[in-house]
């Protein structure tokens, strides 16, 4: 890439180069042929170096002056001649160069090679993320620097601008480049040892099957994580091996799916997510009737979870973009709409799902429906994080923004690989055990406990790793004591843990633990932290372990002997 | 045949050929080669670099190379002559200053001939 910089200076820099050159010649060769008189009134012949000299400094406009004696009013035309001849070629071949400082291309190239120079120093674990929206922002906020460093591209400039001006930190570098070009993405580091992923989450899903495919080509080891809004497309997605595939109208669906059928499992889904760790009144769904407006790919996914679900509904299709067009208004309501949504069985329904593509009509769609039914449950589809004020100040029962399941199952995803695991884990259970665990959490951990990933290894867990090591077993029993008093439980629970390929959910207590086992576990912020100390500190460990209470007998026991 | 070719092929031949006739005679005699010349020679060879300027291929990377130390050695043979002239001083141009100014340019048409060879070579090598 330098060298292309160096080429397309050098080919710019030809006809000044060849202008000054000419002109040059000329002048000296005119000066060097007129004969001239000296001051002593002899004649006399400029030599070459005379006129060199003379014609550098007036090409120049420096001006010392006539030399080496006064010239003849002969040679003065010719120098009148050649200033205007010279002094043009000059100009024009500053011009020129400053011209091409100044030129998008070569910029464009020093840029690239910023940008190429930014990626190939990156040494940690980065993510590649292709465009720049409210989306891939919230991942960046929540991943750079702390999990991941993020490369993005993006197509347009204006975008890039955007990123550059929210001043990442760590830096974000970013490019302009078009992500189907296999150049590009070469660029961005897709070869690098340290590229952990691609994330393409782009509305058009030609243009993510079209991105999928080059990158699988260009490097097999990274992950792939791309958006797929229809079930064709996830079925395409996944017979290309793709594992990871974000359907934010699937993830929409499956919420409904399990808040109808089996709420613990719903809120344990949520509480992943944010939600305190309660299942409020507000938050159940309603039983009876189902209406669905707008039958796009949100409204069938809907349909499937409420199908499987056994739940009656009716899908009404209705196409937004029509709608607007024929009445020229965004705002759902007129005597006509009030119709069709008696007609729809509003008044005998229970809840009404508002799913079409335009923020505004669900709003009003959503409000018409209560003006005839006041006690409907009402459920809104948010495509932009824009709007989330409108719409919590219009008292909806559920709001879908569409953006943030995107931007949170695909920062789950990253990283928290076993928060994933386990909210998959917990839908194939039932109903029951959900509760069970949600009482186990409220009771021990309270109402909004956090929860935290821990691999043991010498990094993370030394102390742990090292009494591994040593051949002594330990399990989840042991490490659950507190340190301040061991014959006190610690209030933390262990929710999942992963060795290698297996999986266990809720790990039976007694059950050796391993290096390199991976550790779902809950707690409070200030216990999660007495934990770590256990885990890391020989002491702390030898204490919960009851390994210094034998030492200490030990000695007392030896001494004992010796009195007597 | 283009317009291209032609004007590199006139100017990379006659680079050359005006180095070749500075170059030619008594190397003592420093009558027997003319400072026009030398000019001409300095000025062609010039233009014959800035023609090879940006040619991103193999071949061109060479003929730019071997046209820019044309350039340094007729350039620093021009020098010689003006710093013996003026510098040193003196009714006439020294012997030793005399063989290296005519020596110089003997190097600069080695470099010459090089780059036409190549130019030359590459012309017979393509098809057309």
């Amino acid at each position: 890439m330098n060298e292309q910089i160096v080429w397309i200076v050098l080919k710019r820099l030809r006809t000044p180069f060849f202008v000054i050159i000419v002109t040059f010649a000329i002048s000296i060769l005119g000066l060097v042929l007129i004969s001239g008189v000296d001051d002593q009134g002899h004649p006399y012949q400029m030599t070459f170096f005379d006129a060199f000299y003379f014609v550098t400094y007036m090409a120049s406009t420096i001006g010392f002056g006539e030399a080496p004696y006064t010239f003849t009013y002969e040679q003065r035309m010719w120098v009148s001649f050649i200033i205007y001849f010279t002094v043009i070629g000059w100009f024009y071949g500053i011009g020129a160069i400053v011209a091409l400082i100044q030129d998008e291309g070569l910029r464009r190239a020093l840029n690239l090679n910023i940008f190429r120079k930014q990626v190939h120093n990156l040494h940690d674990p980065f993510y590649i993320i292709l465009g720049y929206n409210a989306v891939t922002k919230t991942i960046i906020n929540k991943i750079n620097g702390v999990d991941y460093r993020v490369v993005v591209l993006d197509k347009s400039p204006q975008k890039i601008e955007e990123l550059v001006l929210e001043n990442f930190h760590p830096h974000v570098p970013s490019s302009v480049g078009d992500a189907t070009n296999q150049q590009v993405l070469k660029m961005a580091g897709i070869h690098q040892k340290n590229c952990k992923g691609i994330i393409s989450l782009f509305e058009n899903d030609m243009v993510n099957a079209n991105i999928a495919t080059i990158c699988m080509l260009l490097n097999k080891k990274i992950d792939i994580i791309i958006k797929a809004t229809s079930p064709a497309q996830v079925a395409h997605f996944k017979s290309m091996g793709l594992e990871h595939v974000q359907n934010p109208f699937e993830v929409i669906s499956k919420r409904i799916y399990f808040g109808l059928t089996s709420p613990h499992i719903w809120l344990l889904e949520m509480w992943m997510y944010g939600h305190i760790l309660k299942l409020k009144n507000r938050d159940r769904f309603p039983k009876g009737r189902y209406i669905i407006y707008g039958s796009g790919r949100m409204g069938k996914a809907i349909a499937e979870g409420l199908e499987k679900a056994g739940v009656v509904y009716l899908l009404k299709s209705f196409d937004s973009k029509k709608y607007i067009k024929e009445k020229d208004t965004a705002i759902f309501g007129d005597e006509e709409d009030m119709q069709t949504l008696i007609q729809a069985g509003v008044k005998e329904s229970a809840c009404i799902i508002a799913a079409t593509k335009n923020d505004i009509l669900n709003l009003t769609i959503l409000n018409s429906a209560k003006q005839l039914n006041p006690d409907i449950f009402t459920m809104a589809r948010e495509n932009s994080l824009d709007d989330l004020n409108i719409f919590q100040a219009a008292k909806i029962n559920k709001i879908y923004v569409v953006e943030k399941i995107l931007a949170d199952a695909t920062y789950n995803f990253i990283s928290r690989p076993l928060v994933d695991l386990f909210i998959r884990e917990a839908r194939k259970q039932t109903e029951e055990w959900a509760e069970i665990i949600v009482n186990i959490l409220n009771n021990i951990t309270g109402m909004n406990p956090k929860y935290f990933e821990t691999e043991f290894t010498l990094e993370n867990a030394y102390a742990l790793c090292s009494e591994l090591q040593r051949g002594e077993s330990v399990t989840l029993a042991n490490l659950r004591r507190s340190r301040a008093n061991k014959e006190e439980m610690l209030q933390i629970v262990f929710l999942l843990l992963k060795r290698g390929d297996e999986i266990f959910l809720m790990p039976d207590s007694q059950m050796d633990l391993q290096i390199g086992d991976e550790l779902l576990s809950v707690a409070d912020e200030e216990v999660y932290e007495d934990f770590e100390y256990i885990i890391n500190n020989i002491y702390e460990l030898n204490y919960v372990l009851d390994k210094e209470e034998q030492h200490r007998l030990l000695w007392r026991h030896n001494g004992k002997n010796n009195i007597a | 045949m283009n317009l291209h070719k032609i004007i590199s092929g006139l100017f990379f031949t006659l680079a050359m050929t005006l180095n070749f006739g500075f170059f030619y005679g008594d190397p003592t005699q420093l009558i027997e080669h003319s400072a026009y010349e030398l000019f001409a020679a300095i000025v062609v060879n010039l233009i014959a670099t800035v023609l090879k300027l940006g040619d991103r291929t193999q071949l061109g990377a060479v003929l730019l190379a071997t046209s820019i130390v044309a350039d340094i050695q007729l350039i620093a043979s021009a020098t010689v002559w003006a710093f013996a002239e003026y510098v040193i001083g003196g009714s006439s141009i020294g012997m030793e200053a005399t063989t290296a100014i005519v020596s110089l340019s003997g190097g600069a048409l080695l470099a010459n001939a090089v780059s036409v060879i190549l130019f030359v070579g590459d012309t017979l090598k393509s098809k057309r």
